[in-house]
């Protein structure tokens, strides 16, 4: 009998590689201990048994983090079967994947918005914000003229210290949009435990995008003066 | 079965361990001169013969371009990554190398994976000699900052010398398993590790479970170039300037005198950690010799451009942890250049707490490899090292930037998929290049595979290969690719950009199998033969005494039969040969032994009376 794709994906994760008996997506099987591999589909989120919610407790999670390596780590593998060997290989590579990308409150978001198709890796937009433009436009003004200055040996003090007050300003609108999207997230929460329809969902993912093409923006352009500072 | 031992395979030396099983503690392992640390030397002699360790660096001096030391820095380097290195080196580099270095020694030609093997393989003689059994699995440490491609070559040299190679383990990381295991600490630690030519900094957090203590690596960082050789190349630096001005004398790189030199300058190096000044007296000619005197200021002058190079990585690894040096619970010191006074206020002034240096920084790598192979080894586990890999991972995209797909200080292991179609109509392959570094550019970042994925023709876009990068528990790039069309495996073959292929290995394990096992018969005759003639100087001792004439003449010939057919034995090749003529001999003469024996005996008792007996 041979076994058809999505039959073999349906029962990978719902009864055990090796002993058969029921596993329902757990790392090993109840009854013969032996780990197993991920159902497919199972994100971030999924791998801790985790609701797709964006506020996490950053001490639960090194916790799971923590109990979960001790299980996983290929360490324990070392003398078992290569079937095993690689089960654990990829189960502890989640593990790592999945406590680097929900540790850091950004990536966690950013990682919801990837696996809901709302993003693209790395084809963040880097329009600059139409009510930034003005503080853009001057910011880069200054940066040409420090680095004019640097090139024809001027006084570059007081260039350095206008720069030093336009990042600073740019860094509290940094944090002013990591306030916000902290709010949208927390929303994004409110909404999964209202069982809200699909619209309104749609709705928050779209807000949350917006706010880290911009966050993105701000971002490199702090960065970029900091580099010119140093 | 075999045993399983901890090495820590170092620029300078290399050591073995293991887990003592009476005392439940690591311990290294001595070798045939008494001392646990073995130079790190190779040397081939005339008749192709294998030198290592202490026999090895006595031939630094008289036969240099038969002798190398320092092969770490060349472990997994190509011949543009060197070129530095060559002028302060005597490393003599086949003009034929490309991307994979190859030595010369003599007349003939080694990579460094072989030459390190030579190194392991003398560790692990040491070792069975010491366990009287064999020894097949190890641990092998590496410095943190090792790339992909210098891990690969460690792995590959173990197999080269029989190791099955359980894990790789960060060095840094290893001697934070020894010195908790010293001290049962709880808390965040710095391990500063300064080593003869690399240079490692870890921030590690020690967690205490309900199942055991789990030392969780937070960063690392480092420079793979940076070391104790470096100071000595310093010291000679000043030195041939000297002589160059006093004797007008260019000093021959490869000659015996830079050799004597660095001998030395390194022994002033050592005097200089514990004394005020040392003097340095070398003949460079019959006629000329160079003597002067370094006081430790002048010494600290000179290394204190290389010492404030350690503390660049110290910071970005902070950094990364993002702590602060007052966070650290506890700063941990190893390697032998830790030793100098000056690498030691400079790394307790900045983090504001005097560094531990309770263990002994030579060894504490190697103890640490063994703790983690008895815990792969037995099963038993007690604690669990979670370390990360050094370098951000990532994948060349158009107009040559790096696209990173696993950042630097992730856990491992640890992977990253990524999703390739076609551009173009009717397009066959797609390359991908896989990057090591944390520069935007490919042309900045070490080169570590490129591969093509064969798709068959059709419009772009629609061939869908999900790629899957894993980097392992020993830091090492593995790639799988898959179809998403078909949902099949994807076939490919992975070129690595430096090192040698797997079939060069393997090739290269079939020659040193055969080479081992001539090695082991040579060996055994050599052994074989000295026992022959201690055997036949007694027997002729025993003939030479009175009372041997005791015995029948029919043992007589008998002896004398089994005499010649052992020295017709040793004049041939064949050690077993060899031991079965022994045995016959010792039992022809067991009559003989005792007739001696109790006649000796009688004269030791004789003109005694029996109460003092």
């Amino acid at each position: 009998m041979s076994v058809t794709k999505t039959q073999a994906q349906a029962i990978i994760g719902s009864i055990c590689w090796s002993c058969k008996a029921p596993v329902d997506g757990a790392h090993f099987c109840a009854s013969c201990g032996k780990v197993q591999p991920l159902p497919v589909g199972t994100d971030y989120f999924g791998f801790f048994g985790w609701p797709q919610k964006l506020t996490i407790d950053p001490a639960l999670l090194e916790d799971q983090f923590h109990k979960l390596s001790w299980k996983l780590h290929p360490d324990n593998f070392v003398r078992a079967s290569e079937e095993e060997r690689n089960l654990s290989l990829d189960r502890s590579s989640q593990l790592n994947d999945a406590y680097r990308t929900l540790h850091d409150p950004i990536s966690r978001i950013e990682y919801l918005l990837l696996r809901l198709g709302l993003r693209k890796e790395g084809t963040t937009k880097q329009q600059a914000p139409p009510e930034l433009l003005e503080e853009v436009f001057e910011l880069n003004e200054s940066l040409d003229e420090l680095r004019e200055a640097r090139a024809e040996g001027g006084d570059i003090d007081a260039l350095r210290g206008r720069l030093v007050e336009e990042q600073s300003n740019f860094k509290e609108k940094l944090e002013g949009v990591d306030d916000e999207l902290q709010a949208v997230a927390r929303e994004w929460d409110a909404a999964l435990d209202a069982n809200a329809n699909d619209a309104a969902r749609d709705a928050l993912l779209a807000r949350m995008n917006e706010i880290l093409n911009r966050r993105s923006y701000i971002r490199n352009l702090v960065g970029s003066v900091q580099k010119e500072l140093e | 079965m075999g045993r399983t031992v901890g090495i820590d395979l170092g620029t300078t030396y290399s050591l073995i361990a293991h887990m003592d099983p009476q005392t439940g503690a690591p311990k290294c392992i001595p070798g045939p001169y008494g001392s646990t640390l073995c130079p790190s030397i190779v040397s081939v002699a005339d008749d192709g013969k294998i030198l290592v360790g202490e026999p090895a660096r006595e031939r630094l001096l008289t036969q240099p371009d038969r002798t190398i030391y320092s092969v770490k820095r060349l472990m997994g380097r190509g011949v543009a990554d060197i070129q530095d290195e060559l002028t302060r080196f005597p490393f003599r580099i086949d003009e034929t190398s490309s991307n994979v270095i190859r030595v010369r020694l003599g007349d003939k030609l080694f990579t460094p994976p072989e030459i390190s093997a030579y190194i392991l393989r003398e560790l692990k003689t040491w070792a069975e000699k010491y366990f009287g059994d064999t020894v097949n699995r190890a641990v092998i440490t590496v410095p943190a900052y090792f790339n992909d491609a210098q891990r690969q070559a460690t792995k590959d040299a173990g197999r080269l010398a029989g190791l099955d190679v359980l894990r790789l383990v960060n060095e840094p990381t290893a001697a934070a398993l020894a010195y908790g295991l010293h001290k049962q600490k709880r808390g965040h630690v710095a391990v500063y590790d300064f080593g003869g030519g690399t240079f490692d900094i870890s921030i590690l957090k020690l967690i205490s479970t309900s199942e055991g203590d789990i030392y969780r690596v937070l960063s690392t960082n480092g420079d793979t170039h940076l070391g104790g050789d470096d100071i000595d190349n310093a010291l000679m630096d000043v030195a041939r300037r000297e002589i160059r001005a006093q004797f007008a004398v260019e000093l021959d790189r490869h000659g015996e005198a830079v050799q004597e030199l660095r001998r030395v300058l390194i022994r002033a190096k050592h005097e200089l950690s514990s004394s005020e000044k040392a003097v340095v007296k070398c003949r460079i000619s019959s006629t000329q010799t160079y003597s002067r005197e370094f006081t430790r200021a002048e010494f600290e002058d000179l290394i204190r451009p290389i010492v404030a190079r350690t503390m660049a990585p110290v910071r970005l690894a902070l950094a990364d942890a993002k702590l602060a040096p007052k966070d650290m619970d506890e700063v941990v010191l190893v390697g032998g250049s830790t030793r100098i006074p000056l690498v030691r206020k400079t790394v307790g002034d900045y983090f504001q707490r005097a560094p531990h240096c309770e263990l002994n920084p030579d060894e504490v790598v190697a103890l640490g490899a063994a703790v983690q192979a008895d815990i792969l080894e037995s099963g038993v586990k007690t604690m669990l090292l979670l370390d990360v890999t050094p370098l951000s991972l990532g994948i060349e995209t158009m107009g040559g930037v790096v696209a990173k797909i696993i950042p630097r200080n992730s856990t491992i292991p640890a992977s990253a998929q990524e999703m390739f179609t076609t551009g173009v109509e009717n397009q066959t392959g797609i390359d991908v290049h896989v990057l090591q570094g944390e520069r935007e550019l490919a042309k900045d970042c070490r080169s570590l595979a490129r591969f093509q994925l064969k798709v068959p023709p059709g419009p772009a876009g629609l061939a869908r290969i999900e790629v899957k990068f894993l980097i392992d528990a020993n830091g090492i790039l593995q790639v799988a690719a898959k179809d998403l069309r078909s949902g099949g495996e994807h076939s490919i073959e992975v070129q690595p950009s430096y090192g040698l292929s797997d079939a060069e290995v393997e090739h290269m394990l079939e020659e040193s199998i055969e080479f081992a096992e001539q090695d082991f018969a040579d060996r055994q005759l050599i052994e074989a033969r000295t026992e022959a003639e201690a055997i036949l100087t007694a027997t002729e001792k025993a003939f030479r005494d009175p009372r041997s004439a005791e015995i029948s003449v029919a043992e007589r010939r008998s002896i004398e039969n089994s005499v010649a057919s052992l020295r017709a034995a040793m004049a041939g090749k064949d050690y077993k040969l060899v031991r079965q003529r022994i045995d016959e001999l010792n039992q022809a003469t067991t009559n003989l032994a005792e007739i001696l024996m109790n006649s000796a005996l009688q004269t030791a008792l004789e003109g005694k009376r029996l109460d003092d007996v």
